[in-house]
């Protein structure tokens, strides 16, 4: 698997030559053959020597509330009432590696978050300065501060067993088969085909859910729900903040611009105008006489 | 026993030595424009504004990278930055106490902001005779920069504790304190460039704290006539 780089924070190119053409890779989620066993969350611990999270009791089956800086693979699980009953809905929420990344967007530091040309949206902890900009930037609440490290943390696909060709941990501990991982395209298909069983089964709003908004993501995940998102905590049109887009490709440039005009602006008007009240070459300060 | 040696056997500059605690008062030649206590605080006002300005550019766009290395490193400046900028408003709001009495704004005063500035800067008189300690300009940047500094702080204390506030409020925070710092940096440049080469004499006033006659006359006849109780336009 090639590691070239093809986005990276704060710089202008990654380090792709483009002269080894990567796949782009995904993790494929059922939600509707998940029982929410957590062997997957388990297996993100024990891969990625992530500490114990204290959990915090809120009447539910969630292990956490939320993700955390030590704690990337999370199943969520949701109540809904239907006419037909109740509903309990399992999402594995982790990092979706969007194949445009407001994390990466809005990183201030340089190769801080990268984007492998394989889709894998990874951090550097070397490089990140903690300052939390990612979390603003990030359309699905993904990345975490640790006040430990003072960086921040999150899912990275696994890039390390990827880049070896093993599957990431998570895929390989699933018992029911709802996890898979490949290259986009067939975990496309597969999603397909799936979408069009759960149709077959009476589930007529069953969907693919690859958002376009952020370009689609490495992360597709089959909704029986489709045509609701939310009931899965998942964002329905999720893309890079405005505010973000306005303030790295627009205020930015235009800033600099303006900083670099201000000087070249007031060395004009010297040249231009001189100085208030001198006259004479070679007058200057000692040279204004006294009353 | 303290040995003060009388002023006129002790080798020491009496202009120096009034400025230390007076101001608009003429001492031989030269008028007193800052006291000792407003030069050191307008000082801190400046380092630490440069400070913030050192450490945050860095982290704003890597065009500034370099500035980064002034402190050792990115992660130095993203924890140094928040701190300066809690001293920089702080300071401000000690020389906006200092120096408000001085900035209340006259009503011929008004319209600075405009046909006014672009006069002054073509050095064209305005508001001729009367022009006071200040100028209508002077007022001007003198509040804006306090409110630019309110702006800065708390956007910056939002970009601080970024977990304690919606995301779309964070969106906000950002482009609030990134168009404020570019709107200071513009003014900023234009402020020293006044302050320095393009109206000599005014910067010995914020180090030794003295103008010349001559000075006052040119930029502050009306606070000329106040200090020396004689007409600036026939010396
Ligand atoms: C008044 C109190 C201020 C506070 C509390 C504050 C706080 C912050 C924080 C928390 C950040 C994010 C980076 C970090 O965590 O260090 C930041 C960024 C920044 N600050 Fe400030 N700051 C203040 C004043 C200033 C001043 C006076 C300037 C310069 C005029 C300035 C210029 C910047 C710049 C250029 C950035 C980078 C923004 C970007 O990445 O787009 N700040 N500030
Ligand atoms: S889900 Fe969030 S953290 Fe993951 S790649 Fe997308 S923007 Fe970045
Ligand atoms: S916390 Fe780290 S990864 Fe997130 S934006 Fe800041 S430097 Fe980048």
């Amino acid at each position: 698997m090639s590691l070239d780089i093809r986005r990276s924070s704060a710089s202008v190119w990654g380090s792709a030559s483009g002269m080894r053409t990567a796949q782009v890779v995904s993790k494929y989620i059922d939600t509707t053959t998940c029982i929410g066993c957590k062997a997957c969350e388990v297996a993100c611990q024990e891969w990625n020597d992530l500490g114990p999270v204290a959990t915090e009791q809120v009447g539910t089956y969630q292990t956490l509330p939320t993700l955390h800086a030590e704690f990337w693979n999370l199943i969520r699980f949701n109540e809904r009432d239907f006419d037909g009953g109740l509903a309990w809905l399992m999402r594995k929420d982790q990092c979706m590696h969007c194949d445009e990344p407001g994390c990466l967007a809005a990183c201030p530091a340089p190769g801080a978050i990268v984007q492998y040309a394989n889709g894998i949206v990874d951090v550097n902890p070397d490089q990140c300065i903690g300052c939390k900009y990612c979390e603003t930037g990030c359309p699905f609440d993904v990345p975490r501060f640790s006040a430990t490290t003072g960086k921040m943390a999150k899912c990275t696909l696994c890039v390390d067993r990827v880049s070896v060709g093993l599957e990431p941990a998570c895929i390989k501990a699933c018992p029911t088969g709802c996890l898979h991982f490949g290259t986009k395209q067939d975990m496309l298909e597969l999603a397909k085909g799936r979408v069009q069983q759960l149709k077959g089964n009476g589930f007529a709003q069953a969907a693919v859910y690859d958002p376009q908004g952020v370009h689609g993501t490495s992360v597709i995940t089959v909704l029986a729900h489709g045509d609701h998102p939310e009931y899965y905590d998942l964002p329905v049109d999720p893309h890079v903040p405005w505010g973000v887009k306005l303030w790295k490709t627009i205020v930015r440039p235009l800033g600099a611009i303006a900083i670099f005009g201000a000087v070249i602006g007031a060395f004009g008007h010297y040249m231009n105008h001189g100085r208030k009240g001198v006259k004479g070459a070679d007058a200057h300060d000692a040279n204004l006489p006294d009353a | 026993m303290s040995t003060v040696a009388p002023p006129s056997r002790r080798p020491m500059d009496p202009a120096v030595l009034v400025a230390r605690d007076q101001e608009d008062v003429l001492v031989g030649n030269e008028i007193i424009r800052h006291k000792l206590s407003s030069r050191v605080l307008h000082w801190v006002v400046a380092v630490t504004f440069f400070g913030c300005v050192f450490t945050g550019m860095p982290i704003w766009t890597p065009v500034f990278g370099w500035m980064a290395h002034l402190f050792g490193g990115l992660t130095v400046c993203r924890v140094l930055h928040p701190w300066l900028g809690v001293a920089f408003f702080l300071s401000v709001l000690f020389e906006i106490f200092d120096w408000a009495s001085d900035m209340r704004f006259r009503s011929d005063e008004k319209g600075w902001w405009g046909p006014k500035l672009i006069r002054y800067m073509r050095w064209e008189e305005v508001d001729d005779e009367n022009v006071g300690k200040y100028n209508g300009g002077q007022k001007f940047f003198f509040w804006t920069a306090g409110l630019g500094a309110l702006g800065l702080l708390l956007s910056g204390l939002m970009m601080w504790f970024p977990q304690s506030f919606p995301k779309i409020l964070m969106q906000l925070a950002y482009l609030v304190h990134d168009a404020t710092f570019i709107l200071f940096m513009v003014a900023i440049i234009f402020h020293i460039y006044l302050g320095t080469v393009a109206e000599p004499g005014t910067f010995r006033s914020m180090t030794r704290g003295t103008v010349t006659r001559k000075w006052a006359r040119l930029h502050h006849p009306g606070w000329y006539r106040q200090v020396t109780g004689e007409d600036p336009r026939r010396p």
